[in-house]
């Protein structure tokens, strides 16, 4: 088993209320590696949410800041959708994209794990 | 050979071309033609549609032989990336093949999610068109 597919099995195992997670290359919008999604689907979210990875990243050029994002925290009404770019050397161009059931999860702990999990990734 | 089309049917399958486009401005192109390299539509600056469709049905026949003699099926795609951007070209029914052409920097995720929904509609059409046509050698009123 890859360390790839480790990670997103932690994520869905640890992370309370997990619906879905993928690791995506936001230089081509393609995923490395998902699990979970059900009704979701995992490979049209990763492209899409490329788009929206790729709009901060400018918005944050366009603004001088001399900053990263550390996360993104999308809200639904019944989901959360939380996107984590990676900050490892290997992991360059990569962010981790987690789709929670809002009813059943703990957003602070979510965040907290996924940080872990980000961490720990060498790809 | 693909069998001919009725023009009637293509503004209908232009406007499913005109829609990808707007869908996707990285788009730098786009064309539609038959598996043998006939142009239908297009809509594409600084490329030769006839030379390019050409090219693609060539490509497509190598492509289809690879994917068959591998034990993968029939050929459902072909991604070209060059230094300068990428040229995608995607089945849409038995006939005809939807090629989308992209600066570098596309979102291929994205590219792949637009251009198979835009072929399986183009296909759905040209079905259609095609359900309504007799078939040379069959009774007409079968």
């Amino acid at each position: 088993m890859t360390t790839t597919d480790l990670a997103l099995k932690d994520a869905m195992s640890s992370i309370e209320g997990a619906i879905g997670v993928a690791l995506v290359d936001y230089n081509s919008g393609m995923a490395l590696g998902t699990l979970g999604g059900g009704e979701l689907d995992l490979t049209v979210a990763a492209a899409a949410n490329t788009d929206v990875v790729r709009a901060k990243v400018r918005a944050i050029e366009m603004l001088n800041l001399n900053s990263a994002i550390d996360d993104i925290l999308i809200t639904l009404t019944d989901q959360y959708h939380l996107i984590r770019p990676l900050t490892s050397r290997s992991g360059k161009g990569l962010f981790l994209y987690l789709a929670l059931d809002r009813n059943r999860s703990n957003l602070a702990m979510a965040r907290h794990q996924l940080r872990r999990i980000e961490g720990d990734l060498e790809v | 050979m693909s069998p001919v089309f009725d023009p009637a049917a293509l503004p209908d399958i232009i406007g499913e071309l005109k829609e990808v486009r707007a869908r996707m401005p990285q788009l730098t192109g786009v064309l539609l033609a038959t598996v043998d390299g006939l142009v239908l539509a297009h809509d594409a600056d600084g490329v030769e549609p006839e030379g390019v469709a050409a090219l693609t049905a060539a490509a497509l026949g190598v492509g289809a032989r690879v994917a068959e003699a591998t034990g993968q099926g029939s050929l459902l795609e072909l991604l070209t990336r060059g230094e300068r951007g990428y040229t995608a070209t995607y089945a849409a029914g038995a006939f005809l093949v939807l090629t989308l052409f992209t600066g570098p920097d596309v979102n291929v995720g994205l590219l792949h999610f637009e251009a198979r929904r835009a072929g399986g509609r183009i296909a759905a059409l040209a079905d259609a068109q095609l359900r309504r046509m007799p078939v040379p050698g069959s009774p007409v009123d079968a």
